[in-house]
């Protein structure tokens, strides 16, 4: 019973990470129809971000800040000078500049910082155990679930109650009639980059305080669950891509914790289990499971 | 108010307008029909700056608004209702009409949308339903109210009767007329020829891309070849 | 041109084409290892089994434009299949001592090994590729990178059978690269022949346009499959030949970095062509060479600098080339044209079908909307009605549920005694209803010639029974033969429409169904169209059901007219009749208040 109260508390840790990034990567896939390879980097921008402050006196107190508004002006800056010039174009075009935009994020780090791994503190708190009714957790399940609810709630405030919002979510289903309404279309693009980078800061603060490292890579690993974690849910849906990244969450630990017990011998192929069990899904689903509509004229 | 001059709009290889010309004086309601595929839309999304215009110009109160991004055209005064009525589904009644008034000031908007449920008294039992749950005469009181919320002092209404069960056609008939009354000036496509030319000041006939006949409203709706003139028979003479 | 000629032609056309493009790079290759030593010997290896791995990739996302990022798992495959079997036995032994299905005694030699994961590969990936070709948007690039991950978990932890993250060396290695060389050059014949089969240039035209490439008859699964095969094939070509070349295997050597550069490669020249494939691979080795001796830290000393290559290469394609250095411009394509040869008409007069086209009581609802209530309407052999109405009507509805592309609730469609009712667009077309799209809908990046030779050819073996016009004579009726070889989508617009008619001719179908065939067209061009429709159906003996908002051009081409209004019948008769009733023309002006 412990096991699985564990697991599923672990499950959750996980899948609140991935929500946070699936919830990015639907927020720009609505407005433009771009499935955004790149969104990643900004975990890794977070991440060098942290390194350097941390160099020269940084503190746990104020380093999310950094980490947000460096994601944040980040993803700003991805659209203003890639994004912005393929707006209408193939959604092949769209899928290969995002990636395009990895691989250099990737070369710069590298090649202006270094290949290898730069390790900076975490803060003093995060492992710190304490046990309830015989379960133990650590101290940062609770903040990552706590700042992750938080987070949502602050998402659903955004986008239900404020203009901006508003205009966001209009202009994704209707870009045209938005603009007939009086909003901008850059604005609207740019607030949208602007939250998805908000929203992969507060990721990358979780990321960070369990692992305080910067890698030029590391982004590519969030981002390919992110992104199945988003398909999974719909892609366009708020609900769906936080479903996708909770369940993709649990999904993971709960077969690392259980599928040896299942079937011996197999605890070596969990990962890949997922995996199979994610193609499976694409075929019976394609669309994911909460289907955001779009008409298609003949 | 509007002067359209000769304008001529491209969609890619087709040209959907060929130097169309009307105009709009203040106070009056404008009629523009004409049989489908004929460029009305087009027309008016070139006016509202959907489209932009190869040749032509449009001025509005007499500055140049050729080819302005509809964003600035809303928040100059004018504002379209589009074909189909595009309202945002995934939004509720009071989030579409929050929206068209976005260009508003926060205090404005809070009185227009009181006007709008005045005005719209189905909506306000709707208010806080998925725009998509509406119905069709619904939603186009919504779409309508929605344009309003900019308060425009031009409104392009795109075939609003479209789809609509008769009775609500004669509600979008008399809101035409109350608007009018208000003080708006309207330039309105439809596909009920007859009757809103019976309603306007003046008409427009407008055929693949060429305005072909004007007149007065009432001269218009009196004209018994108006049908000929739909299929294009006078250009070519009887069919054998 | 009988076809073992038509097909002896083909194969010819594709090694000529292949022979030329091994000698361009074979001579770039010459001057530059004529000037250095083994490494540069090595770089060309290297080059070379990416060539096939990029054509390998090229026959499936080039000629489908789907997206996959999984190739490299399948060359993985390939590769270790290769060392498991290669491996002298005494080592292998060594190192893979609980290796399971019975390999511990099986050792080919070189051919053997290649061959082996050859099959292997195409029948792992063949099961895989029947998922990515069902799937549709983005489903089969995210099965595809699902795959990536499967066989990377499985290669690092089956290690009975693949010695997990070390590796497996003791493969013997190919002595220089002259096999190397024979694999691209095989490769390229592939490549290039796939293009000119049924398959391979039906899986084209689904790559142009999804919808229509049913709508005339073409099986979107079955061409995306058989893509995919092929590309297996290649592909496992290629990762078998590398571990070859090098002797080892490791999970390292096929992760998605290493795909992106392959993908990098097959874009930047143009994935649509073999010859931009081929280009994009020796641009991209010479600049990563390049920049990675520029990155040597003799001289910038920039750590991964070839990296940055890579990633600013692609952006700036995409930013301002997205179809590739080459787009279609291809060596194989120049060579068809100069090779094509008019096959001899076959001189029968075409007779109208006996079939009747039959759409009764049809009902329609989206929701609460009640979109049609029981109309219908009948198409008699060589007939030609036209469906008119006022906007909202339900023509449009109509005619989509006669092609399959809207379900019914109620109702029946048939064509002859042929049930049609739920079929899907492309049996309805096989079974003889051809369309055109009201938004026009070509194989826009393919010739003239080719979007109606496409059509010919579904024809060829699911409309033997009639007499089917060739290419060139329904282009010479539509006055388009001077454009033959020009890309469709440079053509003007009526001379488009015209095409799209001519495209669906080309099906010999029982009944064309034209959907606003005049939209955008000027009072002039309407009339042109007239005559253009009324030879094509004449030409290849079909009706015609056509909707269209020019009453005038209704009326001069109709025989029939039906009007809806509010999704039913509101009246039909001849066109005279039909415009003397004052009810049409109410509901097209509507009544006073």
């Amino acid at each position: 019973m412990t096991k699985l109260i564990q697991t599923i508390v672990d499950g959750l840790g996980v899948g609140s990470t991935y929500a946070l990034l699936a919830l990015g990567i639907s927020l720009i896939f609505g407005v433009m129809h771009l499935v955004n390879f790149a969104h990643g980097e900004l975990i890794t921008v977070g991440a060098y971000a942290s390194y350097f402050f941390f160099l020269h006196g940084g503190s746990w107190w104020w380093m999310p800040f950094v980490i947000i508004g460096s994601a944040v002006l980040a993803s700003v800056a991805t659209e203003l000078v890639a994004f912005r010039w393929v707006r209408n174009a193939s959604p092949f075009t769209l899928l290969l500049t995002s990636f395009a935009l990895e691989r250099l994020s990737h070369a710069l780090w590298q090649i202006f910082v270094s290949p290898k791994q730069r390790a900076f503190p975490k803060p003093a708190w995060v492992f710190n155990q304490f046990k309830v009714a015989g379960v133990s957790f650590e101290v940062m399940d609770v903040v990552t679930i706590a700042v992750t609810a938080a987070t949502l709630a602050l998402t659903a405030v955004v986008f239900k109650r404020t203009l901006f919002g508003i205009s966001v979510r209009g202009a994704a289903e209707d870009f045209d009639a938005a603009r007939l309404m009086g909003v901008r279309a850059n604005r609207v693009i740019s607030g949208a980059f602007a939250f998805a980078g908000l929203l992969a800061g507060v990721a990358a603060c979780l990321i960070l305080m369990r692992s305080p490292a910067a890698e030029p890579s590391m982004g590519s690993d969030w981002l390919l669950k992110a992104v199945i974690a988003a398909v999974i849910g719909g892609l366009g849906s708020f609900t769906g891509a936080v479903v996708g990244g909770l369940v993709l969450g649990l999904l993971e630990t709960i077969t690392r914790a259980y599928l040896p017990e299942l079937a011996v011998g197999w605890d070596k192929f969990s990962t890949a289990v997922v995996f199979v069990l994610i193609a499976v899904f694409f075929v019976i689903r394609p669309d994911g499971v909460f289907k955001v509509s779009h008409a298609e004229r003949v | 108010m509007l002067e359209v001059d000769q304008i001529t709009t491209r969609y890619g290889a087709i040209t959907a307008l060929h130097s169309a010309s009307l105009e709009v004086r203040a106070g009056e309601l404008v009629a523009l029909v004409g049989p489908n595929g004929a460029g009305k839309t087009t027309l008016l999304n070139t006016v509202a700056g959907l489209l932009r215009p190869a040749t032509g110009s449009i001025r509005f109160e007499g500055n140049d608004i050729t080819g302005t991004e509809p964003a600035r055209l809303v928040r100059a005064g004018l504002a379209l209702v589009p074909e189909h009525r595009r309202i945002f589904k995934d939004l509720t009644v009071e989030e579409n009409l929050r929206l068209g008034g976005s260009t508003a000031s926060a205090h404005d908007r809070r009185e227009r949308l009181e006007e709008a449920a005045d005005l719209f008294p189905v909506l306000r039992t709707k208010w806080t339903t998925s725009a998509g749950y509406l119905s069709g005469g619904e939603a186009q009181q919504l779409a309508v109210a929605r344009a309003l919320m900019s308060n425009p002092r031009l409104l392009l209404l795109d075939e609003p009767t479209l789809g609509l069960a008769p009775t609500m056609v004669d509600v979008v008939f008399d809101l035409l007329q109350r608007l009018r009354e208000q003080g708006r000036t309207l330039l309105v496509v439809e596909q009920n020829a007859t009757r809103v030319l019976q309603l306007a000041d003046r008409g427009y006939l407008l055929r693949t891309g060429n305005i072909v006949a004007t007149g007065t409203g009432a001269d218009l709706a009196a004209d018994n070849s108006l049908f000929d003139s739909f299929i294009g028979l006078e250009a070519h003479g009887r069919e054998a | 041109m009988s076809g073992v000629n038509a097909g002896l032609l083909r194969l010819t056309r594709s090694t000529l084409a292949s022979a030329a493009l091994v000698a361009i790079v074979a001579a770039l290759a010459m001057a530059y290892t004529s000037g250095g030593g083994a490494s540069r010997d090595s770089l060309i290896a290297e080059m070379l089994s990416n060539f096939i791995l990029v054509l390998g990739m090229q026959v499936f996302i080039g000629n489908t434009g789907v997206l996959s990022f999984g190739h490299m798992a399948f060359a993985q495959i390939a590769a270790y299949a290769t060392a498991v079997v290669g491996i002298p036995l005494a080592a292998k032994a060594k190192a893979l001592p609980d290796i399971p299905f019975g390999l511990d005694s099986v050792h080919y030699g070189p051919l053997g090994a290649t061959v082996f994961a050859i099959v292997v590969t195409i029948i792992i990936g063949g099961i895989f590729g029947i998922a990515v070709s069902r799937a549709s948007g983005l489903a089969p690039t995210m099965i595809t990178l699902a795959a990536l991950f499967v066989v990377e978990q499985l290669v690092k932890n089956w290690k009975e059978l693949t010695r997990g993250a070390g590796g497996l060396s003791g493969i013997p290695r190919l002595e220089g690269n002259g096999w190397l060389w024979v694999g691209a050059f095989i490769a390229l014949v592939v490549a290039h022949l796939f293009q000119e089969t049924r398959i391979g240039r039906f899986a084209i035209a689904t790559r142009e346009d999804e919808l229509a490439a049913p709508a005339l008859g073409i099986r979107l699964f079955s061409a995306r499959w058989a893509a995919w095969v092929v590309s297996m094939g290649l592909i496992a070509l290629g990762g078998s030949l590398r571990a070859q070349s090098l002797g080892s295997v490791n999970p390292k050597q096929f992760t998605l970095d290493s795909g992106i550069l392959i993908l990098v490669m097959l874009v930047v020249g143009g994935m649509r062509c073999v010859s931009g494939a081929v280009l994009g691979t020796v641009l991209i080795t010479a600049g990563n060479e390049l920049f990675r001796q520029l990155g040597d830290p003799q001289r910038l000393d920039i750590e991964r600098f070839p990296d940055l290559f890579l990633g600013g290469t692609m952006l700036l394609v995409m930013l301002l080339r997205p179809g590739g250095l080459l787009g279609d411009r291809d060596l194989a394509g120049w060579l068809r044209r100069r090779t094509y040869r008019r096959p001899p008409p076959t001189g029968e007069e075409p007779r109208a079908g006996s079939n009747t086209l039959v759409a009764a009581e049809i009902e329609v609802h989206f929701g609460g909307f009640v979109a049609l209530d029981g109309a219908g309407v009948t198409v008699r052999p060589g007939e030609v009605v036209g469906l008119i109405g006022p906007n909202g009507a339900g023509k449009t509805t109509l005619f989509n549920v006669i092609t399959g592309i809207v379900l019914e609730q109620g109702g029946r469609v048939t064509l002859g005694d042929r049930e049609l009712t739920d079929a899907k667009p492309v049996d309805i077309a096989r079974a003889g209803l051809a369309r055109t799209f009201q938004n026009l809908r070509l194989f826009k990046n393919l010739s003239v010639r080719e979007n109606v030779a496409l059509t010919e050819l579904v024809a060829a073996r699911h409309r033997s029974h009639r007499v089917r016009p060739d290419a060139d004579t329904l282009l010479a009726d539509a006055g388009l033969t001077e454009w033959a070889d020009r890309q469709a989508g440079t053509l003007d617009y009526g001379n488009q429409r015209r095409l799209e008619l001519a495209r669906a001719a080309a099906l010999a179908p029982d009944f064309l169904l034209l959907d606003e065939p005049t939209s955008g067209m000027s009072d002039q061009e309407s009339q042109a169209m007239v005559e253009s429709v009324r030879s094509v159906a004449t030409r290849v003996g079909a009706g015609v059901l056509v909707i269209d908002h020019d009453l005038g051009f209704i009326t001069r081409i109709s025989d029939h007219i039906v009007v809806l209004n509010e999704g039913r019948i509101l009246a039909e008769g001849t066109p005279a009749a039909v415009r003397a009733n004052p009810l049409v023309a109410e509901a097209y002006l509507g009544s006073s208040a």
